[in-house]
């Protein structure tokens, strides 16, 4: 759809979601979060003893934002986008669907980083997202509309009843664009969902996905390294570095 | 570091008193609660700001405005956001709160109205003007070694330093600490007044280095070991002192927990700058750096580098070996989570992040400083030659106490270091002493 068609039902039950997630995320702010007001500093950098830039860690793994209807679509529409096979897991496997409802209960989720304000003319492609939507509002309004649209195409099946060939020819209708749903515009979500799921593959384990850091293993990405200058003049020698995430590897923990 | 003396002290105090047991004391550090670090600025401007030759008494002044910074009294008389000297930094110590008191030249609250024998004998005696002993809060044990002549110019100081009428808070002290005429007990076992007395068989620089040392500096009040009633141990002089969750480390020549493998140079460095080649100044030394002897004479300088050099090494102790599987996690969590400060090897980058290897602090037998370090961060003292205060973030959020025990035992014993591993159990402790949460 094109956002001068996003019907007013949508604007109200966006507008109720944004108001709540405000009222939930804004204690998780800190410096150089998403939303996080901008401060001067004079003098000395500013340092109190026992602090640190702590990043917003993910704690467990239920769900904040997905509905039971919305876990029925992203689950298996996350293992289509990245499969299992020998090289790695799957998304799913991975945790993905754990970091993608983590962003979407936070600051992501609420649109922080995008000016949502109007005028909204459609834009080009070049110009990237472009909807007063935020991320946790198109989710929200897609992925109803693409359970319509698979009922409507699938004699009422629902995504997850379809067969993986059927699913990826509802994935690749959304991709082209080819997909006209109601009340959404399915290539915006695909765009932003296929996104998140790269995201949430390859970020680091904290933050709900790429669990044991598989991810990175599979493609021989050593993780959280401050630097490598000590090992740039050695050529030729293989960096022994292990995987390492942000809270560590197993090597911290055991001999 | 002064502050860290009279908590100590006033511990020592109320267990002389005989009426609580020593238990008290050792649970004495967990209940220091932090104190932030004062704003330097405004106390270096006035500790250094010139005394024009016009007032009356220029030179006395002149000399007096010097040992205040001698002292350091500025780190305990000035409060966060208070004026300069006026005092009402509150010393938390487990028996309640005592705060400092006003040194400026308002005359009802201040010392305006003090006379120089009224002064002398708070510092020689720790007598108070209007009766009553001094809490040991205030290091009189050392300025009782100060000279007549500089106890003088020192008050001809603070009569020049701008009024601030504000009269401290009331010591919050439980019963029966309150009792201030105790403390005179405290004085009959501990306490021995008396003047500086050069030793004519040493050179000029030593005992100008030792009337610094061991008097206004009162350098031994954080770093010479305390006895069970927190007063010093004078047969260990200067061999590392614990205290407020913090380690004071050996000054003597012991190579691997002392000065014995700095120069002199090295010392005056440290002390002139706030680093060297082999340490920064943090913790509570970077005020010390920053309001002291930052702000010394290079002959001072040298002449504290002189005696420090010559006190006898403190006497080793064999340190247990450490687990093989411990310092296989530690290396891991070292090679991850330290190396990009602190680099392969604990090499440092020199002046910038200190270096671990051979490094005094990681060695001390007593882990309190490292674990401290890792678990809160650390700054660096801001100095005029050196004035960005580098620092090092907590690591409390990112390692478990298993993993920063692991990685203290690991810098303690790799790269040539020695040290007594660590064990998760000391971690926790100060992690809670701290009182920082795990994540």
């Amino acid at each position: 759809m094109s956002d001068s068609e996003i019907t007013r039902r949508q604007l109200l039950v966006g507008g109720a979601l944004v108001g709540a997630a405000c009222v939930t995320g804004a204690a998780a702010l800190h410096d150089g979060a998403l939303g996080a007001p901008p401060r001067t500093i004079k003098g000395a950098v500013p340092w109190r003893e026992g602090t640190a830039d702590v990043p917003p860690m993910v704690q467990g793994t239920a769900y904040r934002f997905f509905t039971a209807g919305e876990q029925a679509f992203i689950e298996p529409a996350i293992d289509r986008l990245i499969p299992p096979d020998e090289t790695g897991p799957s998304a799913s496997q991975a945790n993905v669907h754990v970091f993608l409802d983590h962003q979407l209960a936070g600051a992501f989720g609420r649109g922080d980083h995008f000016y949502l304000g109007g005028p909204w003319p459609k834009g080009t492609p070049e110009q990237g997202y472009q909807s007063r939507l935020s991320p946790a509002q198109l989710y929200r309004t897609a992925i109803p509309a693409v359970e319509a649209y698979v009922r409507d195409q699938h004699a009422g099946k629902t995504f997850k009843e379809l067969g993986a060939a059927e699913q990826d020819v509802v994935l690749r209708a959304l991709e082209s664009g080819e997909a006209k749903l109601s009340g959404a515009d399915g290539k915006s979500f695909f765009d932003m969902f296929l996104q998140n799921v790269l995201e949430g593959y390859f970020s680091d384990p904290i933050y709900g996905g790429n669990k044991d850091m598989a991810a990175w293993k599979m493609i021989g990405f050593p993780g959280a390294h401050y630097d490598y200058r000590e090992w740039v003049s050695r050529h030729g020698e293989r960096v022994p570095y292990l995987t390492v995430g942000i809270k560590g590897r197993p090597g911290w923990s055991q001999g | 570091m002064a502050r860290k003396v009279e908590i100590a002290l006033g511990v020592g105090l109320i267990v002389a008193l005989g009426v609580v047991g020593v238990e008290f004391l050792l649970l004495g550090d967990r209940a220091v609660a932090y104190t932030p670090m004062s704003a330097t600025t405004l106390s270096v401007r006035a500790l250094t700001q010139p005394i024009p030759d016009s007032v009356p008494n220029a030179q006395q002044v002149k000399l007096g405005q010097y040992l205040v910074r001698v002292g350091d009294c500025a780190s305990c008389h000035t409060r966060e956001g208070g004026a300069f000297l006026a005092g009402g930094l509150a010393l938390s110590t487990p028996f309640g709160t005592i705060y400092s008191t006003n040194l400026t030249s308002d005359r009802h609250t201040g010392v305006g109205d003090w006379t120089p024998d009224e002064f002398y004998a708070a510092l020689h005696e720790g007598a108070q003007v209007h009766g009553g002993a001094l809490y040991p809060a205030m290091p009189y044990p050392y300025t009782t070694r100060v000279a007549r002549a500089d106890a003088d110019a020192i008050l001809a100081f603070l009569k020049t330093v701008a009024p601030v009428n504000e009269r401290r808070s009331t010591n919050e002290l439980t019963f029966p600490f309150s009792i201030r005429a105790l403390v005179h007990g405290w004085n009959l076992l501990f306490f021995r007044p008396g003047e500086f007395k050069p030793d004519p068989g040493k050179t000029a620089a030593w005992n100008r280095g030792a009337y610094l040392v061991t008097g206004l500096g009162h350098c031994g009040a954080c770093h010479t070991p305390k006895n069970s009633l927190a007063a010093d141990r004078p047969s260990e002089s200067l061999q590392g002192g614990t205290l407020d969750n913090w380690v004071a480390p050996d000054l003597t020549a012991n190579t691997r927990t002392g000065l014995g493998s700095w120069s002199s140079d090295d010392i005056v460095e440290y002390l002139r700058t706030g680093r060297n080649a082999r340490a920064n100044a943090g913790g509570s030394m970077a005020e010390v750096v920053s309001y002291s002897t930052s702000l010394l004479t290079d002959a001072d300088l040298h002449a504290i580098a002189t005696y420090l050099k010559e006190q006898p090494a403190r006497p080793d102790v064999k340190p247990n070996d450490p687990d093989a599987v411990a310092m296989q996690r530690g290396a891991a969590v070292f090679s991850d989570a330290c190396t990009a400060c602190h680099m392969e090897e604990g090499a440092g980058q020199v002046r910038i992040f200190p270096p671990l290897r051979a490094d005094a602090v990681s060695q001390q037998p007593d882990p309190t400083g490292v674990l401290h370090i890792i678990l809160a961060g650390d700054r660096t003292a801001s100095t005029t030659t050196r004035p960005t205060p580098l620092s090092m973030p907590s690591f409390a959020w990112k390692l478990t106490d298993e993993q920063i025990a692991d990685v203290a035992t690991y810098a303690r014993n790799s790269w040539g270091n020695r040290a007594q591993p660590v064990n998760a159990k000391q971690v926790s402790d100060m992690r809670s002493n701290l009182a920082l949460t795990d994540h």
